[in-house]
């Protein structure tokens, strides 16, 4: 029976935290894409290794050094993209190859190279209590902010100087979701992995974004396949034996590819009906 | 006497690092005018409307905005704006024509609160001022140039301003949604008394609205002292539009379109008119 695995304790746990994170990292990951910052969640999860290393190298949770390096990060780049507007981007790519560095460095004193080598690639179903815990916690905070703030950053990733115009309090709004980007991407890197966390907030995205109507579609929709990518990943790692983080992230690249066909047979079918119609009229 | 004008500024001076682009600039716009500010590129017509909007801060002199010192962007929803290529930027948005308006609202809803059935309506409404309530549920995407930038305008329609401030609003799109987009700003001039302020380089097509034309040059404002070639598309204007007469020098002479000297010069050289 394939509803057999959820006999396990660690794997109603992964679904659990698998699920939560499939919900706020495309809440995420929406307004990193409309921003054009989708590499935002590599820089970040790259640097996040760095404070893993510094974790185990100290002898505290690694997933709490994730935090700090990725709150540093996403600080660092605010800063940077602040001081070259016109060239944005380029705060990722510098933060990005600061965290690489960083990590690269740091991981090769590090005695106990399979703890950090599971932060490359997650390890949902070997999740402590505690980690377990921290991303519910965290899971609640970032949907609830997402959901109040939710006019706020839609119109700070529509047009942030128009924002500022209409008295959105755009510092204190862009600081509150780069904290929450920060913590959400370190706490996925222990679960889904380092290397594999920015597909999940960029991949779920563009797939919604293929097939939504409006802003508001595109974020439930995204939330959707992320879920989805998450289910069928999990059950697929399990009966195949795969690493579950890179299979979600396969199976959500699926759902894409799947959503892109979908759409291109819908405007083809559209277009053979327009010309029907207009040979009916001759 | 301050409150006689929607936009005064005195002695303002503005430069980016070394380079001055404003000395001393003085002018005034009316309550209900409609203005434009014409100029060459890189005269600073852009950044006038970033300084009159509390983006910028000037180096030296005072803006006057409503009667009130601006010293940031401060005038939420009173001063409307609509931004170089606003229509085309939304269009990379995912969003529709609604969402969009709805944002616009902010200023009414508020910090972390929730819109409610009459911000969906007064969006409604604003789309409907410009004719675009039928695609509400739209795609900017989805929409034409002339169409996006009625989108535009019904965004910061919606929160009723007292003035509005228009970087070149009708770049990129057709004649007929220029058209239609000036004609709109005419209705908004004569029956809510909105002082509209407008950079753009087509005073051909505006001419007919407008009754200010500021000539931005030489790191100051010369009013009345319009480039020639201008001057006739403005007189143009004057001659189609009987009730709005171009506030410059030779304008003053153009009351009857059968005398005006400039304009029958165009035409004897097969000028556009």
């Amino acid at each position: 029976m394939i509803l057999d695995i959820f006999q396990y304790d660690f794997m109603r746990r992964a679904f659990i935290v698998g699920i939560l994170l499939a919900v706020i990292i495309p809440c995420i990951g929406v307004i990193v894409v409309f921003k054009r910052l989708s590499l935002i969640g590599d820089a970040l999860s790259h640097t996040s290794l760095a404070g893993v290393a510094i974790g185990l190298l100290l002898g505290f949770n690694p997933v709490l050094g994730a935090i700090a390096a990725c709150l540093l990060a996403a600080f660092g780049i605010e800063a940077i993209r602040k001081r070259i507007p016109r060239y944005s981007e380029l705060s990722i790519a510098i933060v990005l190859s600061v965290g690489v560095g960083l990590a690269g460095v740091l991981s090769g004193f590090v005695k106990n190279t399979a703890n950090f080598n599971s932060f490359l690639f997650g390890s949902i179903v070997a999740i402590s209590d505690f980690e377990a815990a921290l991303v519910i916690g965290i899971s609640v905070l970032v949907f609830l902010a997402f959901l109040f703030l939710y006019k706020e950053l839609f119109y700070i990733a529509f047009d942030e100087q128009a924002a500022g115009l209409s008295g959105v309090p755009v510092r204190l709004v862009n600081t509150i979701f780069t904290i929450l980007t920060a913590i959400t991407v370190s706490v996925a890197s222990r679960t889904v992995g380092a290397l594999i966390v920015s597909s999940l907030m960029v991949v779920p995205v563009a797939t919604g974004m293929l097939l939504a109507r409006s802003y508001r579609q595109t974020v439930i929709l995204s939330v959707c396949f992320a879920v989805t990518s998450t289910v069928i990943g999990l059950f697929t790692a399990h009966f195949a034996g795969t690493t579950p983080g890179g299979t979600i992230v396969l199976t959500g690249v699926m759902l894409f590819l799947l959503a892109l066909l979908a759409k291109k047979a819908a405007g083809l079918a559209a277009r053979r009906k327009m010309k029907g119609a207009a040979r009916g009229d001759k | 006497m301050q409150d006689e004008y929607a936009i005064s500024v005195k002695d303002l001076s503005f430069g980016y690092q070394d380079t001055l682009l404003m000395d001393h600039v003085s002018f005034s716009v009316g309550k209900g005018d409609f203005a434009a500010i014409i100029g060459s590129n890189g005269t600073g017509k852009s950044t006038m409307i970033k300084l009159l909007l509390g983006l910028l801060i000037p180096t030296e002199g005072e803006i006057r905005m409503l009667g009130e010192k601006v010293q940031g962007p401060t005038h939420f929803g009173k001063v409307g704006y609509v931004p170089q290529n606003g229509g085309s930027n939304a269009s990379r948005f995912p969003a529709t024509a609604m969402e969009l308006v709805m944002s616009s609202l902010y200023p009414q809803i508020g910090f972390l609160r929730f819109p409610g059935k009459k911000h969906r309506e007064a969006a409604l409404l604003a789309l409907k001022q410009v004719g675009m309530q039928s695609h509400a549920g739209t795609l900017m995407s989805e929409l034409s140039g002339g169409q996006q930038q009625r989108v535009m305008l019904a965004r910061v329609l919606v929160n009723d301003p007292a003035v509005l401030l228009l970087d070149e609003p009708t770049v990129g799109i057709d004649a007929a949604a220029v058209a239609s987009l000036l004609e709109i700003l005419h209705t908004l001039k004569i029956e809510r008394k909105v002082t509209i302020l407008m950079v753009t380089h087509e005073l051909y097509s505006v001419a007919p609205y407008l009754n200010r034309v500021l000539c931005l040059s030489d790191k100051n404002f010369a009013e009345d002292e319009i480039p020639e070639g201008i001057l006739v598309h403005a007189h143009a204007g004057v001659h189609e539009n009987t009730h709005e007469h171009v506030h410059c020098a030779a304008c003053e002479h153009a009351h009857d379109p059968g005398h005006c000297s400039a304009c029958e010069h165009i035409r004897e050289n097969g000028g556009a008119l």
